[in-house]
């Protein structure tokens, strides 16, 4: 065979075999069960953290039942969900704070209409440091996930509550999920994110916790959940069914340990990918560590952010509460009752 | 060298590598790193899940459509730049601008423009060797000896003709060489353009595993496996050095 008739045969056929089996295997495009979403639905973006929780929870538990009313999208860092949102790829997003209050400063049209969580971060230092105040922090190096995350502004408040200045110690930025192995390796000196990175450093037997956020800033918020400007006017019924299925299925965890138990299996197996136990013990362990009731934002909550953003350097100060939170669908759905829902085997 | 070294060689070094890699971390203790063993069952656990399988083709299926755009336009841009020194003096520069940028700098501008769709990690994967392959090919053309194209032209060839029947032909072999080195780099970036959130693809499964607390073997497990298919890749495309209208070009014909 010539050389041209074998590489045009070989290519025709590595491409079609390559591309069938893409689109069986990984886009289901040959299954007659209809795709995830109906035409009512938009994406979410989200992290595999449990500030985010309360999103695979309510789209697991309305799979069950009533049938889904938006697909969640899993990313793996901040800057890639918030360039999705950006070009209108998600419809909504959890994301953290003060970015969202930043980005409404920068015009981009969002709005915060729903709390993620209260609480569920920590501040880990290796077992074999002798670092167990947050004075003995001074000149220590912190990774913290983003300059935009609540956990660097909480690391500004617990430095003024000690009597420190932000110069004190040294604020990198890293992605949560590479801050165990960090840590693990002493090339910082303490980490502070979401659970449940935090979480596996203590199961994993390296990582003590410093102090708990809940012990720092009682009922922190780090994420929130946000609607497109464009969604709240053209869409708000999606919306409002969006928050009241958040703001249920937070109750629902809430309800009792044998649900935050459920989810902890069924978020790591279907939606996180991550060994199950990891989940049980930060819901668990304190209880409290993390919690998914009183989530309607409140002016208060977010004008201390907006303060401590602004000393922090992050925020400009040019939005206010009233531009960035729309709290009209949390009233409502906040009336709701939990899931009345039990995970069967 | 006969066969059996050829085959016994690589062999025993990648043996030995691999008992330095088990003892080195047998000898630090770290119980974060993987040993190859962990590996090995972080690729057999992946198989039992039919993942491995899934991410392979996900992988490939970017990779292959990422650089098949990359060859199709490439080829024709470079012999043309090679061939027009007006194409060649005004494109150049915009080119060798945008070659060394990194496709890591372009993700958050491919998720703009394609969401998070295929489409983005495509898009990528053909932004890192469409350069390669314009430069190699055009390149060619700059080499070519004179005296085809003078031949050609005295047998009175038309400029498709002069194109596809002696340009080309007479650079081909360092074409090949060109898409050699640019399939490798098509398939070192797909970790960096599947760090976009598609939910499939090698790429993804270190991503992925990073998620996952402790699951480095499976960070590994990915490693591995790119790297073995990058070798078959390879294996693939050296295949084309066997045919005649290939081999003229390369100066020993006893490999």
């Amino acid at each position: 065979m010539t050389l041209r008739r074998t590489i045009l045969l070989f290519v025709l056929a590595w491409t079609v075999a390559v591309t069938l089996l893409h689109g069986a295997l990984n886009l289901n495009l040959f299954s007659r069960k209809p795709a995830a979403g109906g035409a009512k639905s938009g994406r979410i973006g989200f992290l595999p953290v449990t500030c985010h929780l309360t999103c695979p929870v309510t789209d697991f538990i309305n799979k069950q039942g009533e049938g889904s009313i938006f697909e969640p999208l899993r990313f793996a860092s901040w800057p890639e969900l918030k360039e999705a949102y950006l070009s209108g790829y998600t419809k909504a997003t959890f994301i953290l704070a003060p970015m969202a209050i930043a980005l409404r400063e920068q015009g981009v049209p969002i709005k915060i209409v729903y709390l993620g969580h209260r609480d569920g971060s920590a501040v880990v230092v290796h077992k074999d440091s002798d670092i167990h105040s947050m004075q003995d922090l001074r000149g220590k190096r912190i990774a913290v996930p983003n300059r935009y995350s609540n956990q660097r502004l909480l690391f500004f408040r617990a430095l003024k509550q000690a009597g420190m200045k932000p110069d004190d110690v040294e604020m990198i930025e890293m992605p949560p999920p590479d801050m165990p192995a960090a840590l693990y390796a002493k090339s910082v000196d303490a980490i502070s994110s979401g659970e449940p990175f935090m979480g596996q450093t203590e199961l994993d037997g390296y990582g003590r916790v410093l102090w708990l956020t809940k012990d720092v800033w009682p009922n922190f918020i780090s994420c929130v959940l946000a609607v497109s400007e464009d969604a709240i006017e053209n869409d708000r019924e999606w919306v409002q069914e969006l928050v009241n299925g958040i703001a249920r299925s937070g109750k629902w965890l809430d309800q009792d340990m044998d649900n935050r138990m459920d989810a902890a299996k069924f978020v790591s197996r279907n939606y996180y990918n991550q060994n199950p136990r990891l989940l049980e013990f930060v819901l668990s362990k304190p209880p409290d560590r993390v919690t998914y009731t009183e989530l309607v934002p409140l002016k208060p909550d977010f004008e201390e952010i907006e303060q401590l953003g602004r000393e922090s350097g992050i925020l400009e100060g040019t939005a206010h509460f009233d531009d960035y939170v729309d709290p009209s669908f949390a009233a409502e759905a906040n009336r709701l009752s939990a899931y009345d829902w039990k995970n069967e085997p | 060298m006969n066969r059996a070294t050829k085959i016994l060689l690589p062999l025993g070094v990648a043996a030995i590598a691999l008992v330095a890699w088990h003892c080195g971390v047998r000898l630090l203790r770290s119980d974060l790193f993987p040993t190859p063993l962990d590996v090995v069952r972080g690729i057999v656990e992946l198989a039992q899940a039919g993942l491995l399988l899934k991410y392979i083709v996900a992988s490939l299926f970017r990779v292959t459509w990422g650089f098949g755009l990359a060859v199709l336009i490439g080829v024709p841009l470079g012999l043309v730049l090679g061939w027009y020194s007006r194409f060649y003096a005004a494109l150049n520069p915009l080119l060798q601008i945008l070659r060394p940028i990194s496709p890591i700098a372009w993700i958050p501008l491919a998720i703009l423009w394609f969401g998070v769709t295929d489409a983005a990690p495509i898009f990528l994967i053909f932004l890192a060797s469409v350069f390669p392959i314009t430069v190699a090919s055009c390149a060619a053309v700059h080499n070519m000896q004179p005296v085809y194209v003078r031949a050609a032209r005295n047998f009175g060839l038309g400029t498709v003709a002069l194109f596809r029947q002696v340009i080309f032909r007479a650079c081909l072999p360092q074409i090949l060489t060109g898409l050699r080195i640019a399939l490798g780099i098509a398939w070192l970036v797909v970790v960096a353009a599947e760090m976009i959130a598609v939910n499939s693809g090698l790429g993804y499964l270190i991503i992925d595993a990073r998620n996952a607390g402790k699951r480095y073997d499976l960070v590994v497990a990915g490693m591995v496996l790119i790297g073995l298919i990058g070798l078959g890749l390879d294996y693939l495309v050296r295949q084309l050095e066997k045919f005649d209208e290939v081999r003229w070009g390369y100066a020993s014909n006893s490999r």
